[in-house]
C-alpha cells in the first residue's frame, strides 16, 4: 500500500523534476497552499524570480506530505527547498535528507535570533517564521487581558472556552503548554489532561479544525482559545474583535524552516533562495500578510502588526519549543489518552 | 454461443468493477487488520474488545443506530401511509418534498443543523425564550443533535421503501377489515402493517447500515468528544496513524452489520420474497 503510494509519489516527481534536471535555473519547492502560499509568493517566490532571473516551481504538500515525498524520493531527490512546519527537519536531518548550510554562505544569518539557526550545520534549515501559540480572546467580552496560561482555569470563561483537539498541530501544543503549567512535562500528560478534564467538565467546548474555532467565535458565545497569532489575525479579518496575548510563562512555537535537500546539483541557487526567505524584508512582508512572528532581529514591523506577534528580543526570549521528536514517538499514546480523558 | 457464456459475457463488467472496487479492498482491509509486526496477531482486536472506551464507542453506535431506526420507521410509516391516501397531484408534492433534501449533499444539511442547533441557534433560543430550559442549554455536541440530524439524513430511506410496498397493497383489503367491524386503528394494526412489513424492514436496514456506518453528519454534531465508530476509525487513520487497529475497527463494524442483516434476511426472505 505505502510502496505503491510512494511509487505513484516518484512517479509524479520524477515528470515534475524531469523539466526541472534540464534547465540550470530552476528551483524546485513546496508551499502549503492557500493564504500561505500566495503570502509565500508575494514575499519570496516572486522576489526571487525577479531578483535572479530563475524560475521556482511551487509543489503545494504540507508539511507531512512534503516529508513523505521527500523520504520516498531519497535517491532522486527532487525538491531543491523544502519547508517543513512540524518539526520534520528534525527528522529529515537525522536520515541525511538534509544538507548542512554554511552560515558564512547566507548573507542574512547574522541577523536571525540564535535559535533560528541553532542546527544549520546538522543540517536543520533555518526557521524564517514563527506560529507563536498564546491566547486569542474576543477583547469585547474579556475586558482585562488574559496574561497567564493558568487564566484558562478562571472559572468566569469557563463557558465561553474553545479547546482544540491534539490531532491538530496547534491544539499539540497549546495542550502541552497547559499541561506544563499545571506541574506535568513531556514524559507526564497527566495534569494536563486533569485540567482539560475540569475544563469541560466546566462546560468548555473542543473542536478539531481552525474553521471551527471561527464558527465558536462568530455564533457561539466563544471568548477565550489558546491558539495561534496567526489565526486571531484571521478572525480579526473576518470582523471578530479578536485579540493575541502571550502567556507570562512561555509561548510555544511552531518553527516554518526552510531547508536545503541533499544530493541536488543546484546548491547555490536554493542557498540564495533560503538567504532571500530569511530577510528582515521577506519576514517583514509575512508578518504583514499572515501575522507570524519574524526570527530575523532586524526586521522592522509597523505597530499594529507588531502588536499581533511575538515581537523583539524580549517577546522573542518567552518563546520555547517542546522537542517534535519526543512529541512524533509519542503521538498514538497522547491520542489515544486524550481521546479517553474527553469522552462523554 | 450458448446462453450461459452470453449471460456470464453480459455480467463481466459488473462482476470486474466489483471485484475491483469492492472485494480487493475489503480483501486488503481483512488482511491489514490481522498484520502485526511478526505477522499475523489478533492483538488489534484484541485491544479493541477489552478496553471500554472502544466498547463504550461501539455500544454508542449500535444504540444511536437503533434509535434513529426506530424513529424514522415512527414517521415513516405515517407519512408513507398517508401518501398512498392523498389524491395524485398532492402525492407528488409529498414525494418531491421527500426526495429533495437528497438533492443536497449530506454535509450541507448537516451544516445548517449546525446553525439551527448552535448555543445561539435557532432551536434553543426558541427553548429558552418559551422557559423550558436554562441559559446554558446547547443542543450541539450532544447525541441528541446526532439523532435529530441522521433522522433528517435517512427519512427519505425509509418513507420511499415503505411507499414502494404500500401503494401496490389492495385498497379492497383495508374495506373489507372496516366491514367486518375493525376500528380505523384495528384495521393498520392487522392488515396495513403486516403487509408494509418488507418495506418497514429494507428501509430499517437501510436506515441501520447507513447510520451505523455515517460519518460526516456524527462528527459535525457530536464533536470530537462524542466518538462513533465511523469516525474512531477516521482518528485512527489520520490522528494516530495506527493503520492496522483502524482495519480492525472497520472489520468490527462491518461484521456487526452483517449481524445485523442475517436474521432481517432469515425473517423476511422465506416470507415475504
Amino acid at each position: 500500500m505505502k510502496a505503491k503510494l510512494s511509487t505513484a509519489v516518484l512517479g509524479l516527481s520524477a515528470l515534475l523534476g524531469s523539466t526541472a534536471m534540464a534547465q540550470d535555473n530552476t528551483l524546485t519547492i513546496n508551499s502549503f497552499g492557500g493564504a500561505y502560499e500566495e503570502a509565500h509568493r508575494n514575499c519570496v517566490i516572486t522576489p526571487f524570480e525577479e531578483a535572479t532571473g530563475a524560475t521556482v516551481n511551487v509543489v503545494t504538500a504540507y508539511s507531512a506530505d512534503a516529508f513523505a515525498q521527500l523520504r520516498a524520493q531519497k535517491d532522486a531527490p527532487q525538491f531543491d527547498v523544502i519547508h517543513f512546519s512540524g518539526g520534520q527537519e528534525i527528522v529529515a536531518a537525522d536520515e541525511g535528507l538534509l544538507s548542512p548550510i554554511d552560515a558564512a554562505a547566507l548573507s542574512n544569518a547574522g541577523d536571525l535570533y540564535d535559535f533560528a539557526k541553532a542546527n544549520l550545520s546538522e543540517g536543520e534549515g533555518p526557521a524564517y517564521s514563527i506560529a507563536a501559540i498564546g491566547l486569542v480572546y474576543n477583547s469585547e467580552a474579556i475586558t482585562t487581558a488574559p496574561t497567564k496560561w493558568t487564566d484558562l482555569m478562571n472559572p468566569d470563561y469557563a463557558e465561553h472556552l474553545v479547546l482544540t483537539d491534539i490531532s491538530n498541530g496547534y491544539g499539540m501544543l497549546g495542550f502541552l503548554m497547559l499541561n506544563q503549567v499545571q506541574g506535568g512535562d513531556l514524559n507526564n500528560i497527566q495534569p494536563g489532561l486533569d485540567a482539560v478534564g475540569q475544563l469541560l467538565d466546566a462546560g468548555a467546548l473542543i473542536v478539531s479544525t481552525s474553521p471551527e474555532i471561527q464558527q465558536e467565535f462568530a455564533q457561539n458565545d466563544a471568548w477565550i482559545a489558546p491558539y495561534a497569532s496567526d489565526y486571531a489575525y484571521t478572525l480579526r479579518n473576518a470582523g471578530l474583535p479578536t485579540r493575541f496575548t502571550q502567556g507570562e510563562e512561555g509561548t510555544p512555537a511552531s518553527f516554518i524552516t526552510a531547508n536545503l535537500v541533499a544530493g541536488r546539483p543546484n546548491t547555490e541557487l536554493a542557498l540564495e533562495f533560503i538567504d532571500l526567505t530569511i530577510s528582515a524584508d521577506a519576514q517583514a512582508c509575512f508578518a504583514e500578510a499572515l501575522r507570524y512572528t519574524p526570527t530575523n532581529s532586524q526586521t522592522e514591523l509597523a505597530e499594529d502588526v507588531a502588536a499581533d506577534v511575538a515581537y523583539g528580543e524580549e517577546a522573542v526570549a518567552g518563546l520555547l519549543r517542546f522537542d517534535p521528536t519526543v512529541i512524533e514517538a509519542n503521538r498514538s499514546t497522547w491520542v489515544e489518552e486524550w481521546n479517553k480523558a474527553i469522552a462523554q | 454461443m450458448n446462453d450461459r457464456t452470453e449471460n456470464l459475457l453480459l455480467a463481466l463488467p459488473g462482476v470486474l468493477l466489483l471485484a475491483l472496487a469492492f472485494f480487493m479492498p475489503i480483501a486488503q482491509m481483512l488482511a491489514l487488520s490481522f498484520s502485526g509486526p511478526e505477522g499475523l496477531t489478533l492483538q488489534p482486536f484484541a485491544r479493541f474488545l477489552s478496553d471500554s472506551y472502544y466498547l463504550g464507542i461501539l455500544w454508542r453506535t449500535v444504540r444511536l443506530s437503533l434509535l434513529i431506526t426506530a424513529i424514522c420507521a415512527a414517521i415513516g410509516f405515517p407519512l408513507a401511509y398517508i401518501m398512498t391516501k392523498v389524491g395524485p397531484r398532492l402525492r407528488l408534492w409529498l414525494v418531491v418534498m421527500v426526495i429533495l433534501p437528497l438533492m443536497t449533499s449530506v454535509v450541507v444539511r448537516t451544516f445548517g443543523w449546525m446553525v439551527l442547533l448552535s448555543r445561539s441557534g435557532l432551536v434553543p433560543e426558541l427553548l429558552r425564550d418559551w422557559g423550558f430550559v436554562g441559559r446554558n442549554f446547547a443542543l450541539m455536541q450532544t447525541e441528541t443533535a446526532i439523532v435529530i440530524g441522521m433522522v433528517q439524513v435517512l427519512l427519505p430511506f425509509m418513507t420511499l421503501s415503505i411507499l414502494g410496498v404500500l401503494t401496490r397493497m389492495d385498497g379492497r383489503l383495508e374495506e373489507a377489515a372496516r366491514t367486518m367491524g375493525c376500528s380505523f386503528l384495528q384495521t393498520i394494526r392487522t392488515v396495513v402493517l403486516p403487509l408494509a412489513l418488507p418495506g418497514i424492514v429494507a428501509g430499517s436496514l437501510l436506515c441501520f447500515t447507513l447510520s451505523a456506518s455515517s460519518f460526516v453528519t456524527p462528527n459535525l454534531l457530536g464533536g470530537t468528544r462524542i466518538q462513533v465508530l465511523a469516525a474512531s476509525i477516521y482518528r485512527s487513520v489520520t490522528a494516530t496513524p495506527d493503520w492496522p487497529f483502524a482495519a480492525a475497527q472497520a472489520v468490527i463494524l462491518f461484521a456487526g452489520i452483517l449481524l445485523v442483516l442475517i436474521p432481517y434476511i432469515k425473517l423476511t426472505g422465506s416470507k415475504h420474497g
